[in-house]
């Protein structure tokens, strides 16, 4: 049988140690030997308790915390918070988050079939601009893969997707009238599908 | 609106004439109302926590001073932080974390003040725990943890960190692993090593029994 991993060892220490495991240490002694060590070191360590200080002390901290804090500018929540929208912050920038970059994808095809830049076509032949066709930018694609494959937040997150809470008040300013309702009514749904 | 609602409950028990006689609001309650403009939430959040805050501190700076210093900027820090506190883990383990971390940009490796570790000073302390103790037991005892407490200082932070938080904070590993943003596993082997380097430490200086 092997010896115990280090995880094992503090599982043992724990007592959580599964038996058939901690019967290896009836036929090691250097298992034995360790655990022992280990187990003498910790009871050391625990019989060194903190000194407890002047019950005295304890209003003396409050009142240099209360002190310290007067200078210091009173914490806001932010605006999503303060009206309770706290459950449905992560539902909301994914929705901002998707409706920013349609609008954006969109905005940009439409201006550069409208208005092609000279130098854009200077270098088209050199590096062929995937917008041009309507095509996501290569910047744009990670995201674009993440909004519509149905993921979560916790995957929008692991893709490195982040929403500040004053880039969500930045991107819902810039909605449309459209986009606006259409946010509203992802809201209303997410509301109803929290409460429930 | 939920802060309003919040701190209505709260205060709706309070009497005239007393701070707050309060049904026992949660922290998450009391982030709220403080976030909604009541100061005085967060000073029950100080009441609350402080002895926390306070010993862990002393864990890492090994004096009284020095860990009064830092429980205060813990506090300072937890209060300017506390619009980011989404409530994903509990305020205890979200002090903690800011608290091992003000300990450790603010102590690093620094070694406890000498004053700190007069074991006569100590076992005076610590006699107030023991009082059917002998005053030479007391003494070696307390010359025992002044010799635990100078080794713990000189282990690695991330060692010195989990032992702190497992033995006199009895933590779970899962909530360390959290506090210091490593895995389970991490955890375990930083703990491991830290009770071997904690033996080796006390052998070097002649104090291994």
């Amino acid at each position: 049988m092997t010896h115990l991993s280090e995880a094992e060892f503090v599982d043992l220490i724990d007592e959580a140690l599964a038996p058939a495991r901690a019967a290896h240490l009836d036929t090691c002694a250097a298992c034995r030997e360790q655990a022992a060590a280990l187990g003498a070191m910790l009871h050391d360590t625990a019989a060194a308790e903190t000194p407890e200080p002047s019950p005295l002390f304890w209003d003396h901290l409050q009142a240099r915390v209360r002190t310290a804090i007067d200078v210091e500018p009173r914490p806001v929540a932010s605006w999503w918070r303060r009206e309770g929208f706290g459950a449905v912050v992560p539902a909301a920038a994914a929705a901002a988050l998707l409706v920013a970059v349609l609008s954006g994808v969109v905005q940009r095809a439409t201006q550069e079939e409208r208005t092609p830049a000279p130098q854009l076509a200077a270098n088209a032949a050199v590096v062929p601009d995937p917008g041009v066709d309507g095509t996501l930018d290569p910047a744009d694609a990670d995201v674009w893969d993440v909004l519509t494959s149905g993921s979560s937040i916790d995957d929008a997150s692991g893709a490195g997707l982040r929403a500040q809470p004053a880039a969500i008040d930045h991107a819902v300013q810039r909605l449309s009238r459209a986009e606006l309702t259409e946010l509203g009514r992802l809201l209303e749904a997410e509301l109803k599908r929290s409460s429930n | 609106m939920l802060t309003t609602r919040v701190w209505s409950r709260i205060t709706a028990c309070a009497e005239p004439g007393y701070k707050v006689t309060v049904t026992n609001p949660t922290d998450a309650e009391l982030v709220e109302a403080c976030l909604g403009g009541r100061r005085d939430a967060f000073d029950e959040l100080v009441e609350r926590h402080q002895r926390q805050v306070y010993q862990l501190c002393f864990r890492f700076a090994g004096n009284h001073e020095d860990a009064s210093d830092l429980a205060q900027d813990v506090f300072v820090r937890a209060y300017r932080g506390l619009k980011g506190f989404k409530g994903q883990s509990s305020l205890g383990t979200w002090l903690y974390r800011i608290g091992v971390n003000v300990c450790l940009n603010k102590v690093g490796t620094k070694t406890p003040k000498p004053g700190s570790l007069d074991p006569l000073l100590a076992a005076s302390d610590e006699r107030i725990a023991a009082p059917d103790e002998s005053a030479s037991d007391a003494l070696l005892r307390a010359e025992r943890a002044v010799q635990v407490r100078a080794a713990i200082a000189r282990l690695p932070k991330k060692q010195r960190s989990t032992l702190i938080l497992r033995v006199y904070h009895e933590l779970p590993h899962e909530e360390i692993a959290g506090i210091l943003g490593s895995s389970v596993g991490a955890v375990k082997a930083n703990f491991f090593h830290a009770l071997n380097n904690l033996k080796r430490l006390m052998r070097e200086a002649g104090t291994d029994r």
